[in-house]
């Protein structure tokens, strides 16, 4: 039993690391596009705390670098992945468009974190961003 | 005051067990991507690590024997080695993330780095460890950390859902498997194996004998129950705030970030106070509980109740432990993954941890009239059964989900 147990998650472990590397599925795509979504959304509600004068600067400022670290890393791994098929490779070029543009409107909040301006504008585009994104993925 | 200092023991161990670092992503992850069905699983891990801490605290008062004794009594030489050295490897991982968390939660407030704050959190802990009693370093550490209790005040006023509430505690049949993943973890992150090293040494350390019986019941049930309801309180905020926004939450930061919702500045702060002082007491159990371990499976003397400087090799042990702390910390790991895949992988090493406290609390030739009760030998036996299931299941399903992702 143990043995069977142990080859279970060995076969398991072996077919999850024989998905990296080689062309980007759907399925990994979609998670990647989730991330993106999800950190903009994150975003948003910082960006809108900082519009509300409610939060603490050193806070935003680092909060919003870490979430930019995400994007930045999903950025690179979808640059670095294959795409072969036709919609695949849409949906791909246009996450790292968005990637690039998340990264930039956490960039503002991170540079200004005390500016009411700066957190309503980049809460408003984050906002847009997230939702473009969860089409995205629900587009795939 | 004097009942509610006593219970200082239960608090720390329940903070450092329940919301430490890792813990607190995911319990948060929970909420945001199962919600409040996952409930349920709080209070099963609640109701199995206050069986098992009652049971070793009265071994304790009546033999003084802490855990890793009895390990070292009822096991062969090899057995009780491997549960050493599996217990050592867990217990120090996990003492290296949330020496990483410390310094990721101080950087929040002065924003210098990470790497520079792991140095201040390492060195802070070292000089409470030197400077403090054990009673007050469970105090300081236990009772700050409950700053938490801003998560049950924040799912109060974001008006939340009570019939959803409700029906998350009950059990429900469910297909997916990342339901099934949040809710082994959940279970599994309540019967962390350091929380009972740490309850059973520290009984030792403030001198339980069969008078304490009432202290002991009190700690084990309040203390661990305010650490479930904690994480109960993180869940449902997280079921609330990010959940309806699509946020699946990856660092501390969001975790203190939901607090920020309802009660703005101040909910930050408080969170991220408790926060601190949670991860603070979770560096502390791990730390001792690594030289805990070691100490009383070699036979040597040990404890905070004597002298440091008097114990050389216990002393030793705990630095020894500390500075290797530091340094996977210091590789710039992610504190979050590392408790996660700690959390995952303790769980094989669960049984060996909590057999022999159940095999001492029915022996009648050690417990004499103070024996487990056919309830708590029921509950025992019970609970025993499930930490098997959770071993086999946990691993299979961390691979399944990809970690839940």
């Amino acid at each position: 039993m143990r043995r069977r147990l142990a080859l279970a998650v060995v076969v398991a472990i072996a077919t999850s690391l024989a998905g990296c590397g080689g062309a980007i599925t759907r399925d990994e795509l979609a998670r990647s596009i989730g991330t993106l979504e999800s950190t903009a959304a994150e975003g948003a509600f910082l960006a809108d705390d900082v519009a509300d004068d409610r939060t603490k600067a050193t806070f935003v400022r680092v909060h919003a670098r870490d979430l930019s670290d995400v994007v930045e890393h999903e950025a690179e791994k979808l640059r670095d992945a294959q795409a072969d098929r036709p919609g695949v490779a849409e949906a791909k070029s246009h996450a790292v468009a968005l990637a690039d543009r998340i990264g930039t409107a956490l960039g503002r909040v991170q540079i200004a974190p005390g500016s009411e301006r700066v957190g309503r504008s980049a809460g408003g585009q984050l906002g847009s961003l997230s939702e473009q994104a969860g089409k995205l993925a629900d587009g795939l | 005051m004097n009942a509610a200092l006593r219970i200082a023991l239960g608090v720390i161990a329940a903070i450092g067990g329940f919301v430490d670092i890792g813990d607190l992503v995911f319990n948060a992850q929970a909420g945001s991507l199962v919600g409040t069905p996952a409930l349920w699983a709080v209070p099963v891990g609640v109701v199995g690590i206050i069986v098992f801490a009652e049971m070793s605290g009265r071994i304790v008062a009546v033999s003084r024997k802490p855990n890793f004794v009895l390990v070292r009594e009822r096991y062969g030489r090899t057995l009780s080695t491997f549960t050493l050295v599996a217990s050592l490897v867990l217990t120090v991982l996990t003492l290296s993330a949330e020496l990483a968390g410390l310094g990721f939660v101080l950087n929040y407030f002065f924003d210098v780095s990470v790497g520079f704050f792991v140095l201040v959190a390492v060195l802070g802990v070292a000089a409470a460890i030197y400077l403090l009693p054990f009673g007050a370093i469970e105090r300081l550490f236990g009772y700050l950390g409950l700053a938490l209790l801003v998560y049950i005040a924040a799912s109060i006023k974001l008006d939340p859902d009570w019939g959803a509430i409700g029906r998350g505690f009950v059990p429900e049949a469910h297909g997916a498997a990342v339901y099934w993943y949040f809710i082994v973890g959940l279970i599994a992150a309540a019967l962390m194996p350091y929380e009972i090293y740490l309850y059973s040494s520290g009984a030792v350390e403030e001198g339980w004998d069969e008078r304490d019986m009432a202290v002991n019941r009190a700690n084990a049930f309040v203390g661990f129950g305010l650490g479930g309801l904690i994480s109960v309180g993180i869940l449902v905020a997280s079921a609330q705030v990010f959940k309806p926004a699509g946020i699946s939450p990856t660092t501390v930061g969001s975790v203190a970030l939901i607090a920020e919702q309802p009660y703005a500045e101040v909910g930050l702060v408080l969170a991220l106070v408790g926060i601190l002082f949670a991860v603070g007491g979770a560096t502390i159990d791990t730390a001792f509980s690594a030289a805990y371990n070691l100490a009383q499976h070699q036979g040597w003397r040990w404890g905070k109740r004597f002298r440091l400087l008097n114990e050389p090799r216990f002393t030793l042990s705990l630095v020894g432990f500390l500075l290797a702390g530091f340094a996977i910390a210091q590789t710039g790991v992610d504190p979050v993954e590392l408790t996660e895949y700690a959390v995952i992988f303790s769980i094989p090493v669960l049984p060996l941890t909590y057999l022999p406290i159940l095999l001492v609390g029915n022996d009648a030739r050690v417990m004499g009239d103070h024996v487990n009760g056919p309830l708590a030998r029921a509950m025992g036996w019970a609970y025993f059964a499930l930490i098997c299931i959770l071993a086999v299941a946990a691993p299979v399903l961390f691979v399944w989900t990809n970690g839940g992702g």
